[in-house]
């Protein structure tokens, strides 16, 4: 009950720190796919670059977001910019990832249909790869953006926006008033937008699917 | 059920009365099912999907428990034992052949005497023994993975896997199925010839009626309502098929097939003599097919074939008289 | 950090790895120590510094994270792994179908949530964190384990079923070596994730690397936020890289 009291008594400031939490998801995410679908494309024909990118992107994966965070604080101060730095960093890999085995997968029988029809590399790239190739590159855009959600609230401990700063203004405050509540919500909001994120992308999926995506 | 028939003391495997039902199911996969196989004895399971072959062979080793009547294995009333125990007796080979991969050729043979608590060196010997016998050379693939063999050579060691323990019984669900058709001809004229040294009771299932003439003395061809339309041996299948399903099964062809299966020494009783010498003969032996004194006529472009009869000396058939003679489809039965 | 990626993140990794990686890690891990070693030789620490990157202070820490990562990850194995198994017996294969997915939907949590609030419910200090590390570490190794299970050949438990193996015997000569290579994925995941989580760790009392960067971050001394996080980095990398090659080792032969 406390809690409920609590989240109707903040509501507006929840509101304010749930959409900042999507926007600095979002952004990062936005980067992240430029740089993940970009490398993958342009590494086609470099499978050698392409292996050592990917290692390098998935190691990254392992390294603790706390770590990442923080080492982004000499280079780019406290704030937003090392919060969406590391995020980025974090999402590249899963987007990379899919983007590749979305174009390998894509039915070299199509590509070659293109070519004869007199396209374009470019232009085999925009109608026929990457459309084919499409709803892995959405998959892993999914994945890197749910798992980013979770990520972020750790941004907090860099003074980064978003919900993660009611987990550790709670935990500041441990044993205070209200201190659990703030927390709980903090927790309860991000686990929210994961969800909504997520039921959107299926949307998107489902939309573009039925389009069939066509430029 | 003590009103039925005991079983004859030479019946290796006895199903009485067998009924499988699925709770949930109005129909039974398998519905009072009465049949006795003979020690030694190869028998083919043969029908369209979904008669209940598959569920017939799986209940003699009760991978699928049976729903009512009895199971017999050499006398003795299998119907309620251990179900592991019994399996570790019976011979189990599938069209899948599932070789455990992590393990090598050599453990995957052995691995049910290890379970009968045989000893490492001894299972090793026997799992040598048994390459040996189904014609992969021990040396070059007991310490193998199976993921390095063929299929056909997989199929082997399946069968090798399965003579293990030396059980009496062998059930083989659709063995070759898996493998491609020349390695399959091979396997099963092999799988014949062993089967010639070990003599193992054997039930096999398969939807295909030419492996199923081929390699069964016996052949069960059930109908697509699970009934057991004929059982009997290939020969008198082709000559007499009980009904119009098994002849529509058995398919066009049949009086052709029937030639592979007669011998010349079975045709012989109902063909008229005709005078000896009266043209250019090739000569054949008595246990020669059919099909084969044939093929040798045409392909000499002969007039007939010569046999040696024991007391009678020699005797000579034209063409017209051994196709007519192989024709008939009431045939003495040796 | 989610459990999704990282999981299919060591599922390619095992298949793109090539031997060359098996070098690379560890010099780019040495020349990362190497070079933070040059670099703090180089700075003229104040007393703040000098105190936090104390060598017996930072090793502690190093020392408290190991041990966070080692009985986290050894506990976390030791219930995932028998109630893996358990889930995908027949009888109650449906409540694994409903285990698996709200351990997916469980992954939205961030591991900074659960472990604060745990911290809150429960207290503080290093067990809670354990506790907090093996719940967040659960899901992997729980769903590998089943998921491992679930995809072995059922013509290979027919056969072992059809040869006599009692269940007992399918599951340990079959199922569970042929789940391997999946579970320890899934193992290795946890690994990483318990490296992750248990930086997080300092903020509940349970030292750790953490606790150096985070005094760095409050004391705003660059050279101890750098220390902490570089030398948390290069255990994450070489936790990763032993993950790798005990993963290669302990894969049974011919799969």
């Amino acid at each position: 009950m406390n809690l409920l009291s609590y989240m109707s008594e903040n509501a507006a400031y929840l509101w304010f720190l749930t959409r900042q939490h999507i926007e600095l998801v979002l952004l990062s995410v936005l980067i992240a796919s430029v740089v993940g679908v970009g490398l993958a494309v342009l590494t086609q024909t470099l499978p050698g670059l392409r292996r050592a990118l990917l290692s390098v992107t998935g190691s990254l994966l392992t390294i603790p977001s706390f770590a990442l965070f923080a080492l982004a604080i000499p280079v780019m101060g406290l704030g937003v910019a090392p919060t969406i730095a590391a995020l980025t960093v974090y999402g590249i890999f899963p987007i990379l990832r899919n983007a590749v085995t979305g174009i390998e997968e894509v039915d070299p029988a199509a590509v070659e249909a293109a070519r004869g029809l007199g396209m374009s590399s470019g232009r085999r790239l925009r109608t026929v790869i990457l459309p084919l190739a499409w709803p892995v590159i959405l998959n892993g855009i999914r994945t890197a953006t749910i798992m980013l959600v979770a990520t972020a609230a750790i941004g907090a401990v860099v003074r980064g926006p978003g919900l993660g700063q009611l987990i550790f203004q709670g935990l500041d405050r441990l044993g205070g008033a209200n201190a659990l509540e703030e927390a709980l919500s903090g927790v309860i909001g991000v686990v929210c937008v994961a969800l909504v994120l997520d039921l959107l992308f299926i949307a998107v999926a489902k939309i573009t699917a039925l389009r069939g995506w066509n430029v | 059920m003590s009103d039925r028939p005991t079983p004859s003391p030479d019946a290796m495997i006895v199903l009485d009365g067998v009924s499988k039902r699925y709770p949930g199911q109005d129909k039974a996969v398998v519905s009072d099912l009465s049949m006795e196989i003979r020690r030694g004895e190869f028998v083919v399971l043969v029908g369209p999907s979904g008669c209940g072959k598959t569920t017939t062979l799986r209940m003699i080793n009760r991978l699928v428990e049976p729903t009512a009547g009895r199971i017999l294995i050499d006398g003795r009333d299998v119907t309620h034992v251990d179900g592991d125990e019994l399996r570790r007796g019976i011979g189990y080979v599938i069209q899948q052949i599932g070789l455990l991969p992590h393990l090598t050729i050599a453990d995957n043979i052995a691995l049910v005497p290890k379970m009968l608590g045989v000893a490492k060196s001894e299972r090793r010997a026997r799992a040598l023994e048994l390459l040996e016998l189904v014609g992969l050379d021990p040396a070059l693939h007991a310490d193998r993975h199976p993921r390095q063999l063929s299929g056909g050579q997989q199929q082997r060691v399946g069968v090798a896997r399965a003579l293990a323990s030396d059980p009496p019984v062998m059930l083989m669900d659709e063995p070759f199925g898996a493998v491609d058709p020349i390695a399959r001809e091979k396997l099963q004229t092999e799988f014949l010839r062993l089967q010639e040294r070990i003599r193992k009771t054997i039930v096999m299932v398969t939807h295909d009626m030419d492996e199923a003439l081929r390699l069964g003395d016996r052949i069960a061809i059930f109908d697509s309502g699970s009934r057991l339309a004929q059982f009997d041996t290939p020969l008198e299948i082709l000559s007499n098929p009980a009904d119009d399903f098994v002849r529509d099964f058995v398919g066009s062809g049949a009086p052709v097939r029937r030639l592979s299966l007669l011998t010349v020494a079975d045709v012989l009783g109902t063909a008229p003599s005709t005078a000896a010498g009266a043209g250019r003969a090739i000569e054949v032996d008595p246990g020669d097919s059919v099909h084969t004194a044939l093929e040798q006529v045409l392909a000499a472009g002969a007039e007939g074939i010569e046999v040696a009869v024991p007391e009678e000396g020699s005797r000579f058939l034209d063409l017209g008289t051994l196709l007519t003679a192989a024709s008939q489809p009431a045939k003495v039965l040796t | 950090m989610s459990t999704a990626a990282m999981t299919e993140t060591s599922r390619s990794a095992a298949g793109t790895e090539r031997k060359s990686r098996t070098w690379v890690l560890p010099s780019v891990v040495l020349a990362l120590l190497g070079t933070l070693w040059l670099y703090v030789g180089s700075l003229d620490l104040d007393s703040v510094e000098a105190r936090s990157l104390a060598g017996d202070v930072v090793l502690g820490a190093l020392w408290q994270h190991i041990q966070l990562v080692v009985v986290s990850t050894v506990l976390t194995v030791a219930v995932g792994v028998p109630l893996g198994v358990a889930l995908t017996r027949p009888g109650i294969r449906r409540a694994g179908a409903i285990v698996l997915a709200a351990a997916n939907a469980s992954q939205a949590v961030p591991s900074i949530g659960v472990l604060v609030l745990l911290a809150m419910i429960f207290g503080v200090g290093f067990w809670m964190a354990v506790v907090a590390l093996v719940l967040y570490a659960l899901l992997p190794v729980l769903r590998n384990t089943m998921v491992g299970i679930r995809q072995v050949d059922p013509a290979l438990i027919d056969a072992g079923r059809g040869m006599g193996m009692s269940t007992r015997e399918v599951l340990l000569t079959i199922e569970l070596p042929l789940a391997v290579p999946v579970m320890l994925a899934g193992i290795r995941v946890a690994l990483i994730l318990n490296v992750g989580v248990a930086t997080l760790a300092a903020f509940t009392n349970a030292g750790g690397l953490g606790s150096v960067i985070s005094s760095g971050i409050a004391l705003d001394r660059m050279p101890v936020l750098i220390v902490g996080s570089a030398l948390t980095m290069a255990l994450a990398l070489t936790v990763d890289w032993l993950a790798g090659l005990a993963e290669r080792a302990l894969r049974p032969r011919g799969i």
